[in-house]
């Protein structure tokens, strides 16, 4: 499925990522002290598309706070790798100096991620079914294994409760066609490859209301 | 992709490989030598647990479909040959297959969640069988099954025997009827003897009782 199939849920038009990519790519990070620096580079460059303090308004750009520090970390090396890629975020996670990745991560786990709002409540509730309880006949595990309650995440396991639907139905359709292959013993691939369309909407759209408890 | 295909080939040439060699049921590979010498941290063994959460639930209890065995309080030997026995091909299942391959466990993380496993207590609200079956499975248990079962159906741990009592009816069923025709490979030849003669419904009754027994008591 294409992103145009999500449809109640805004997306930016081509013009505005190639503009914020550029704004990005042309910008030399600043300054010498790194710690110092984290929150210069977060106000000034990682805003324009993760928003302020992480919670990202357009719904295809991934809220980052609140994530574990340190798959923040792994993700930034990974884009600088190439062992994640992406169009948007590899060019910027490219331009960082190497020093100013843990201060970012540490920045960005200490902020609070902020739940939106299920649109389609019938989605969200057999997406729950999905997240607590995974598919025994096609051998999907049930997220919140690795996710656990609320989809807080535990250390190499990301936080995903509150995050936009939108983001995490292409992660998981990245993940079963391979596009995306830097998860942690291929998880992530083999649990996208046995799930339906539906249940991947579904789920998606169950988190975005997920809030800690 | 190698390791995940050479398991299927080698089950596909499996009835002539049978006829050549037989391998001892209970001949443990290299992974399951090395594991069963390791002292399991359970501590560590907790956190390496968290990819099986998802099917066997976090307090290990399984599915009480029977589709994902209960593990808590299983021995820790019989858990380190089953997952050994998983990750060689002697035993097969392909759902489990990418969460539990020696690409993500290796002999110590086996032999900490073994440790971790044998130590959790074990939940007696676990799937039954219909109870119909439970007197004619008493008597077939008995006959057949107690010798290495034990009496409470708490198994042997330095033989391998697992602990029957208080799992799953349907997955008890699944594993009995896998066993008794060949398709579960790492079976023990006499229990296979043992079995062999049974119809299903002697399985399912034999499984119903099984299920219906209460958790052993563990030192
Ligand atoms: C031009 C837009 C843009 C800018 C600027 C940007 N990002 Fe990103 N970022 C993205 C997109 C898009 C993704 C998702 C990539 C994908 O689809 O795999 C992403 C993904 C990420 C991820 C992975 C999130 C996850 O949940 O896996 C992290 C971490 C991240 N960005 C951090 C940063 C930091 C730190 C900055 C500032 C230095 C920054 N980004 C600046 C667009 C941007
Ligand atoms: C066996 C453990 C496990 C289970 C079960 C699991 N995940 Fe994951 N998931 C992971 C790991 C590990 C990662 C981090 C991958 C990486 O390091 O890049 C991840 C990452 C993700 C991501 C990317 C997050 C981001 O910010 O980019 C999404 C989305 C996700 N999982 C959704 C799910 C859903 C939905 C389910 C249930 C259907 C699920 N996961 C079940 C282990 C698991
Ligand atoms: C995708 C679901 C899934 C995940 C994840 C999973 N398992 Fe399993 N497991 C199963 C199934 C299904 C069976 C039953 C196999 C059969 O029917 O032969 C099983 C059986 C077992 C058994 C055999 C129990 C017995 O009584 O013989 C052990 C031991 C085991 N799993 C351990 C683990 C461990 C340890 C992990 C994590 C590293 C894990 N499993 C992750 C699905 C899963
Ligand atoms: C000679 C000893 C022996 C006898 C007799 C025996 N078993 Fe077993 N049984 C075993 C062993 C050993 C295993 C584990 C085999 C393996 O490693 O795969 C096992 C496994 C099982 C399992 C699967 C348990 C699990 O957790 O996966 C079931 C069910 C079972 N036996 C039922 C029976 C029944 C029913 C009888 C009587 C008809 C019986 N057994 C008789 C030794 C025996």
């Amino acid at each position: 499925m294409k992103d145009s199939d999500i449809r109640h849920r805004f997306k930016p038009d081509n013009g505005f990522l190639k503009i914020a990519a550029i704004m990005t790519m042309g910008w030399t990070f600043p300054g010498t002290s790194a710690a110092a620096d984290a929150h210069t580079i977060a106000a000034t460059v990682c805003i324009a598309c993760h928003g302020d303090d992480g919670n990202s308004v357009i719904p295809t750009f991934p809220k980052i706070a609140g994530l574990q520090e340190g798959y923040i970390v792994k993700q930034l090396r990974d884009f600088r790798s190439g062992a994640r890629t992406s169009e948007v975020m590899s060019p910027v996670a490219a331009a960082l100096k190497p020093e100013d990745i843990a201060p970012l991560a540490a920045y960005y786990s200490s902020r609070k991620m902020k739940p939106g709002e299920a649109v389609d409540r019938e989605a969200a509730g057999f997406g729950k079914m999905v997240y607590l309880d995974g598919n025994e006949e096609s051998g999907v595990p049930a997220c919140i294994g690795c996710h656990q309650a609320q989809g807080v995440g535990y250390l190499i396991y990301p936080r995903i409760g509150g995050q936009h639907a939108p983001y995490v139905a292409h992660q998981m359709k990245d993940f079963a066609s391979g596009d995306r292959s830097n998860d942690f013993g291929r998880f992530m691939r083999a649990i996208a490859r046995r799930m339906t369309e539906e249940e991947i909407q579904s789920v998606a759209e169950y988190l975005v209301g997920l809030d800690e408890r | 992709m190698n390791r995940f295909l050479n398991p299927l080939i080698v089950v596909a040439l499996w009835p002539s490989v049978a006829l050549a060699q037989t391998p001892v049921w209970n001949q443990v590979g290299e992974q399951a030598k090395n594991a069963l010498q390791i002292k399991g941290d359970a501590a560590r063994g907790a956190a390496a647990f968290v990819p099986c959460q998802g099917c066997h639930r976090k307090d290990a209890s399984g599915r009480t479909s029977g589709a994902y065995p209960r593990l808590s309080g299983q021995h820790a030997t019989v858990l380190i040959k089953q997952i050994s026995d998983f990750q060689s091909g002697r035993r097969i299942n392909q759902k489990m297959e990418p969460f539990i391959g020696e690409h993500v466990l290796n002999a110590f993380e086996i032999a900490d969640i073994a440790s971790y496993l044998q130590g959790l207590p074990i939940s007696a609200t676990n799937g039954k069988g219909p109870g119909s079956g439970v007197s004619r499975g008493n008597e077939l248990y008995k006959k057949d099954c107690v010798e290495c079962h034990g009496s409470w159906g708490e198994g042997n741990a330095e033989k391998f025997y697992p602990m029957v009592a208080a799992q799953h009816y349907r997955y008890l069923l699944r594993q009995a009827q896998l066993i008794r025709d060949g398709d579960r490979r790492n079976s023990n030849p006499d229990m296979v003897k043992a079995i062999k003669p049974y119809r299903d419904s002697d399985l399912e009754a034999v499984a119903d009782y099984m299920s219906q027994l209460a958790p052993p008591d563990k030192k």
